[in-house]
């Protein structure tokens, strides 16, 4: 096969890229904004509560005509974020599971480090009509970029016959939010709070506030996030703002109180994912996290140290959410995938590992009796996370109250690129040192 | 009608331009547009949802990132002019070694310079944020001993950064003097010792004139690059001591102001051709391409 010599032959082996090209349907451009225009009309139908079904529209991407036609490949690319599945061994046993009941190869791949840069990265494709490689991604409500993804049609809207075990085993926080209302394009993936973590042996009398963000006794080891969204909330809160009903005035405001945290030397840095390296390592003793990080830290006894605090002002809430993106070559496959992570035996492996706000809380119940082939694995888990499963159904940082959750806090929905802009315009500069 | 002499006087004529139409052509396709369409870039206003660019001819957004990032712009300036001159000293002793006492082993020693650059400049750059860390091999030996306090870091500083750039560009600095140095004429040496010159005197005021065209190149072979990189920084810097190429990367890769990032590329591109006229003023234009 491999040495087929045929200069100036005519009958012989054609480059098979040639043969792809020739063989398979391409999306011209035009094609591309037709579907685009068409995908909006059905869109704007819809709101105004008519069936969108009509001759112009039935085969349009994401309605349940084109869904219907759709036919399984036996494998997914899902990109994700990392260290956010059960692991044992280098495999995933809860992919494992999926593949062999369904049949469907699951390619998990954990490429997703900041929303902003994996954007970057599938969006030339997108633009272009193409195939991203990944049939599910994995991206949080709190940045703009899962916001462009619907307002430029980039997104599938879901198979709504697809979502049995997500209809009835979702919980009330990811069913039908208020980014995604009806969950026409998302479902989640996880949540979590951004909060505080500190470290209990360093820091004594923490209190329930947010103000020890700004307390001078811990002038150089206090970490802030460096996600510009994650900081002007933090912000918000700290001068009393709710950041959902915030004003452009109130980030200003907000923005003059992080600059001054800045310059009276209270801030070690602003960190990426790194801060938590930064908090076992003693660096920082006080600083802005993600909920589950600081429960994975505690599994490890070396650490048992860092502690999580959901300030009285409230914990800013977000949503990792799984979406399929335009051109997606195995959207069905994408489909039973993403609904298979509803099942709670299933959700209940993956929570035992991760620790994280799970979207489906009768996976509580599986993690304390579990029903099904989650019995094996989850016993087979067991020595990796060294604690018994029942710490993780009881944890509220994992399936919390629903006190918890009202006392939580929502980002705020931008309405425009300009509030955006207004929006970076006031924070990037404290976080990029200018 | 032409006749047959002139046509081939012609042909001569063009044959240099013929000769060179493919470096021309490389030239034109792959640095003139690329730079023309930059410099388009910064006159335009892009998409951070889409990506795509609109030319609008702003031309406000030139001063308005200079006059944002110049902080980052003063900490380039000064992190890699640091750089470059504890570059020169240190491999200057080293290049002026080889030239005159390297013997037939020449080849073997500047090979041995080289040797660490084979690997690629990430990894290199990597490593050395695994040496310097704060749980890493050096700091934990000297805290160990108390030789350090306990809250003391490398990782994260302005001095990791210029480290960083002047191990990174050390090659680049050596080479072009290593030339300079070669290429004296040994018989001027002994010229300025037959009369009288000590080797003080002869180092200050033979040695040293005669390379100052390779001290230059290697100044603006080591300076341009360390003026624009933002892997040392990214890799080895923290928050307080971000550089300018750091945020173009940014803007480029991350917040998708794709004008502001080509404005600050274009300044960027302004101030190194600032120094290579300098050069060219001071010390003639034929020069630079011998240490190239």
């Amino acid at each position: 096969m491999g040495h087929v010599e045929n200069e100036g032959s005519q009958s012989g082996a054609i480059d098979p890229a040639l043969w792809r090209g020739m063989t398979q349907r391409r999306f011209t451009r035009r094609q591309a904004m037709g579907f685009a225009g068409a995908g909006l009309t059905s869109a704007l139908l819809a709101t105004y509560g008519g069936t969108a079904v009509q001759a112009g529209a039935s085969s349009v991407i994401g309605s349940a005509k084109w869904w219907k036609k759709q036919k399984l490949h036996h494998v997914v690319n899902f990109a994700n974020w990392p260290y956010y599945i059960d692991v044992l061994a280098g495999k995933h046993p809860s992919l494992e599971h999926f593949t062999k009941t369904t049949g469907i190869k699951v390619n998990y791949l954990e490429v997703v480090q900041d929303n902003a840069s994996f954007y970057q990265k599938i969006r030339p494709s997108l633009a272009a009509g193409q195939y991203t490689g990944y049939d599910i991604v994995v991206l949080t409500n709190n940045n703009p970029q899962l916001g462009y993804m619907v307002q430029l049609d980039w997104l599938i809207p879901l198979d709504r016959s697809l979502m049995t075990n997500f209809n009835k085993f979702a919980g009330p926080l990811v069913k039908s939010p208020s980014w995604d209302p009806g969950n026409k394009y998302t479902m989640a993936w996880q949540s979590g709070w951004t909060a505080i973590g500190y470290n209990n042996k360093q820091v004594k009398n923490p209190g329930t506030s947010i103000d020890i963000l700004f307390d001078k006794k811990y002038a150089g080891k206090v970490g802030m996030l460096s996600d510009p969204f994650e900081l002007g909330s933090v912000g918000l809160l700290a001068i009393g703002v709710e950041p959902s009903k915030s004003t452009e005035s109130d980030w200003a405001k907000a923005a003059k109180k992080l600059h001054q945290q800045k310059s009276d030397g209270i801030v070690a840095s602003y960190y990426d994912q790194s801060y938590i390296q930064h908090l076992k390592n003693g660096d920082i003793e006080v600083s802005m996290c993600y909920s589950g990080d600081i429960f994975q830290a505690d599994l490890n006894s070396k650490y048992k140290d860092l502690t999580l605090m959901l300030p009285k002002e409230g914990a800013m809430l977000w949503t990792d959410n799984m979406c399929i993106p335009k051109y997606s070559q195995n959207p069905l496959d994408a489909m039973t995938c993403m609904d298979y992570f509803y099942n709670p035996q299933t959700e209940s492996v993956v929570e035992y590992y991760n620790d994280y706000i799970c979207p489906v809380p009768d996976a509580k119940q599986e993690l304390l009796r579990p029903t099904g082939w989650n019995k094996a694995a989850l016993k087979s888990l067991q020595p990796e996370i060294g604690l018994p499963t029942s710490v993780t159904a009881n944890s509220l940082d994992v399936f919390p109250s629903t006190k918890q959750v009202k006392a939580s806090k929502s980002y705020y929905n931008f309405k425009s690129q300009d509030e955006i802009d207004a929006w970076n315009n006031l924070f990037l500069p404290i976080i990029q040192g200018a | 009608m032409s006749s047959p002499p002139r046509r081939a006087a012609w042909r001569k004529g063009l044959a240099p331009y013929l000769l060179s139409s493919p470096a021309g052509l490389w030239l034109l396709l792959l640095f003139i547009v690329p730079l023309l369409i930059m410099l388009s870039i910064t006159l335009k206003t892009c998409s951070p949802a889409s990506g795509q660019c609109v030319m609008t001819w702003n031309w406000g957004e030139l001063p308005h990132v200079v006059n944002l990032y110049r902080t980052q712009f003063v900490t380039s300036l000064i992190f890699a002019a640091v750089a470059t001159i504890i570059d020169l000293v240190i491999s200057f002793p080293i290049a002026y070694w080889i030239a005159f006492y390297g013997g037939r082993r020449k080849n073997f020693f500047l090979i041995m310079l080289l040797v660490p650059f084979f690997v690629s400049f990430i990894i290199r750059t990597l490593v050395w944020e695994f040496i310097l860390s704060n749980n890493g091999v050096v700091l934990t030996f000297l805290k160990g001993n108390h030789l350090l306090p306990s809250g003391f870091h490398v990782l994260g500083t302005g001095f990791a950064v210029v480290a960083g750039l002047a191990y990174n560009y050390l090659p680049f600095t050596a080479l072009p003097l290593y030339v300079a140095l070669e290429r004296i004429d040994r018989r001027v040496l002994n010229a300025a010792y037959d009369l009288y010159a000590n080797r003080r005197v002869a180092f200050m005021r033979v040695i040293l004139p005669l390379t100052v065209p390779g001290i230059f190149a290697a100044f603006l072979l080591t300076f341009i690059p360390a003026f624009g990189d933002y892997v040392n920084q990214e890799i080895l810097g923290g928050t307080a001591n971000t550089m300018i190429g750091t945020v173009i990367q940014n803007l480029f890769l991350i917040d998708s102001d794709y004008a502001g990032g080509a404005s600050l590329s274009a300044v960027l591109l302004v101030i190194s051709l600032l120094g290579i006229w300098l050069y060219a003023k001071l010390l003639g234009s034929r020069t630079i391409e011998e240490y190239l």
